[in-house]
């Protein structure tokens, strides 16, 4: 386990690398700078501004700068937001992400395990028939659709719900916006487990538990178990789409989050938001895929790394 | 026999969902190729007087439309309708006013989207009344129009024509690199495949979104560009399935015989190595046309998309979404088309998938 845990690591480390050189340059070769304005700026302003930043020090030397500071975990200052770091901004924006997507990822599994363990053992019954519309729904319309349809359904029409906005997180502020982010995760977490259990119930292992006469609800325990496995390995991948569809999300339903400061930030050529977004999102997926993999060695004996 | 009935009424079912997925997406295609020809409007033309039209299958202007947009005309040229008939497709309107009526006014029916040019008609005109014959131009707004008063239906085909040929192209940008990367790395093998793969391996941990964002806002929304980069960060999955199967065509008996007879790599690659592996390619492929088109969609939704006046349908549906006190119909119809679409991707590749048995995440 500490074996797989610092390779693991140490592979980490130059993903990590090439990501923040990658953005790091892309964005520098952008035309325009983040000082732009439509009168523009004197250009004696301009340069005390730049020098203000550091951006009027040669490309290198920025990036090595940048580089040293990002390894005191120091993010930078935002180039838009005035008299904030983008550390200051992120501790705010960053904990509204995640509880996001922490709840549609509840969520989605929540809904998309039972419905397709259910779709699976009895598959000549109307349980079939939700699990397909499920997931139609989940792969043909996307979230930038869902979306607007249940804000006017909620928001507009019943006046359920509020339409946007946050409001600290007011609980009926995060009901559609979760709803929207789980939808396409509920449908392929769906599949995976249907398919899953519908493999593992005609497994050999599982006629043997049928012949020694157990209780069904015994032998769904053992088939479950097994069947979760792929739903286990898609955590990962589920987690960075989650990722990218809160930026979708976040703008509908305009929630003060990374997403959002994310375009924003790379519109307005604020080079050290955009920076951070992409150092703390690679570095969310690296982490959770880790954790990932660690759980899956603790559910599957067969890949237990030690 | 039962599991043979089984297995005979699952194909059929197959068969029938093929069929239908095929010919949905032909009718797509289709409609999306030919269709901005087919319909009276261009995807650009304004129609100033019907914005936000219902979509409908009567002709405007509809009697309201007529007598509103009659009393805003008549309103302008300080005039008074005295009389107006109408005959089929023309109307016969007689205007009176206190002050004499100069005929150079007609040009302002003439600039409505509703009515043809105007013919004086001599023998009723004189100092304070004009009559003139006014043709009905009758138009259709199958899918009504958008907030600019342009043809919604016409839009959406141009849109899906964006949308496809993005979707095809940048997918084809991803098998090229793919198939190359993979192919290449599978059959030298070796230390070459494993820095080759380690590539891949890092970035494949690159937020992959952002990263197109970050191309897209940098050097402008170019068509060529938003393809180039969304095919640019999807071949990975390409380059590890045809790698698999480069492993193991390259053991074969045949490709040990094209060896011996003095073949080059590149011919072995060529030749043998990547037409055995087409069947895998071709069902991530149809995994990967549908991805790629929601991908750009979603790019577009953002507002980073082809510019105006072009269009995608993520830039309709974005659209659609941000007034949403709008009528719901700009929404509606690019949302159905996207969602047919990809529905139908979608469940051509599960069967194509399940007949070839190939895998494919």
């Amino acid at each position: 386990m500490l074996r797989l845990f610092l390779t693991r690591i140490a592979a980490a480390i130059p993903t990590l690398f090439a990501v923040v050189t990658l953005a790091f340059f892309v964005m520098r070769l952008a035309p325009g700078g983040p000082f732009d304005s439509e009168r523009g700026l004197d250009p004696e302003i301009l340069k005390n501004v730049q020098h203000a930043y550091g951006l009027d020090l040669p490309l290198y030397k920025q990036y090595g700068l940048y580089l040293w500071s990002l390894l005191h975990g120091d993010l930078g200052p935002s180039l838009h937001w005035r008299d904030f770091s983008v550390n200051d901004i992120f501790s705010v924006a960053l904990p509204i992400s995640m509880q996001i997507g922490a709840e549609a990822l509840v969520f989605a599994l929540l809904c998309g395990v039972p419905l397709g363990m259910a779709a699976a053992i009895r598959p000549y019954s109307w349980t079939l028939w939700l699990a397909r519309i499920v997931t139609l729904c989940g792969i043909a319309v996307p979230a930038f659709v869902v979306a607007p349809l249940l804000q006017v359904a909620f928001g507009l029409d019943l006046h359920w719900l509020p339409v946007a906005g946050w409001e600290d997180g007011d609980w009926r502020h995060q009901i559609l916006p979760v709803f929207t982010l789980a939808l396409p995760q509920i449908a392929v977490i769906l599949r995976l487990t249907q398919a899953a259990m519908r493999d593992v119930l005609s497994a050999p292992f599982i006629r043997t538990l049928r012949a020694f006469g157990l209780p069904a609800s015994h032998i769904y325990v053992h088939a479950f178990r097994a069947a979760c496995l792929p739903v286990l390995s898609y955590l990962g991948p589920a987690a960075a789409g989650l990722l990218t569809g809160t930026v979708v999300v976040e703008t509908i339903f305009a929630i003060p989050s990374l997403g959002r400061y994310f375009v924003d930030g790379a519109l307005g050529r604020d080079y050290t938001i955009v920076m951070g977004t992409v150092v703390v999102v690679a570095l969310f997926i690296i982490v959770f895929n880790l954790f990932v993999d660690l759980a899956y060695g603790l559910v599957d004996p067969r890949v237990r790394h030690d | 026999m039962i599991e043979a009935a089984i297995n005979e009424t699952a194909a059929r079912k197959g068969r029938l969902s093929i069929t239908v997925s095929l010919a949905i997406l032909i009718l797509v295609g289709l409609a999306c190729l030919l269709g901005p020809w087919l319909t009276p409007h261009s995807y650009d033309r304004v129609y100033r007087d019907y914005v936000l039209v219902g979509p409908s299958l009567v002709a405007h202007p509809s009697a309201e439309e007529l007598d509103t947009s009659l009393a805003v005309l008549t309103r302008r040229i300080h005039a008074d309708t005295s009389s107006y008939e109408r005959h089929g497709g023309s109307l016969h309107l007689t205007l009176t006013s206190a002050k004499p009526i100069d005929p150079r006014v007609l040009r302002f029916f003439d600039h409505s989207d509703l009515f043809g040019p105007a013919q004086i008609i001599p023998g009723e005109t004189n100092e304070s009344t004009l009559a003139f014959d006014l043709p009905i131009r009758q138009t259709y707004f199958f899918f009504g129009t958008d907030a600019n008063g342009r043809d919604l239906l016409t839009r959406t085909l141009i849109a899906g024509r964006i949308s496809l040929a993005v979707g095809l192209l940048a997918s084809l940008v991803a098998l090229l690199i793919g198939v190359a990367w993979g192919a290449t790395a599978g059959y030298l093998g070796g230390r070459i495949d494993t820095l080759m793969m380690r590539i891949v391996e890092v970035v494949y941990a690159l937020p992959f979104i952002f990263l197109v964002i970050l191309l897209v806002v940098i050097f402008g929304r170019n068509f060529i560009l938003i393809f180039v980069a969304i095919g640019a960060v999807e071949w990975l999955d390409m380059a590890r399935i045809v790698r698999g199967q480069t492993l193991s065509i390259k053991r074969r008996d045949y490709v040990a015989a094209a060896e011996a007879l003095g073949a080059t790599s590149s011919a072995i690659l060529w030749r043998h190595i990547i037409p055995n592996a087409a069947g895998p390619i071709t069902a991530y492929l149809t995994v990967l046309v549908p991805r790629v088109i929601l991908l750009e969609s979603f790019v577009s939704f953002l507002g980073l998309g082809v510019q105006e006046p072009l269009t995608s349908w993520g830039i309709l549906i974005a659209d659609g979404a941000r007034n949403i006190q709008a009528p719901i119909h700009l929404l509606i119809f690019p949302a159905l088309f996207l969602g047919l679409t990809l529905a139908a991707l979608n469940q051509l590749g599960e069967n194509w998938r399940d007949r070839t048995g190939a895998g494919g995440a």
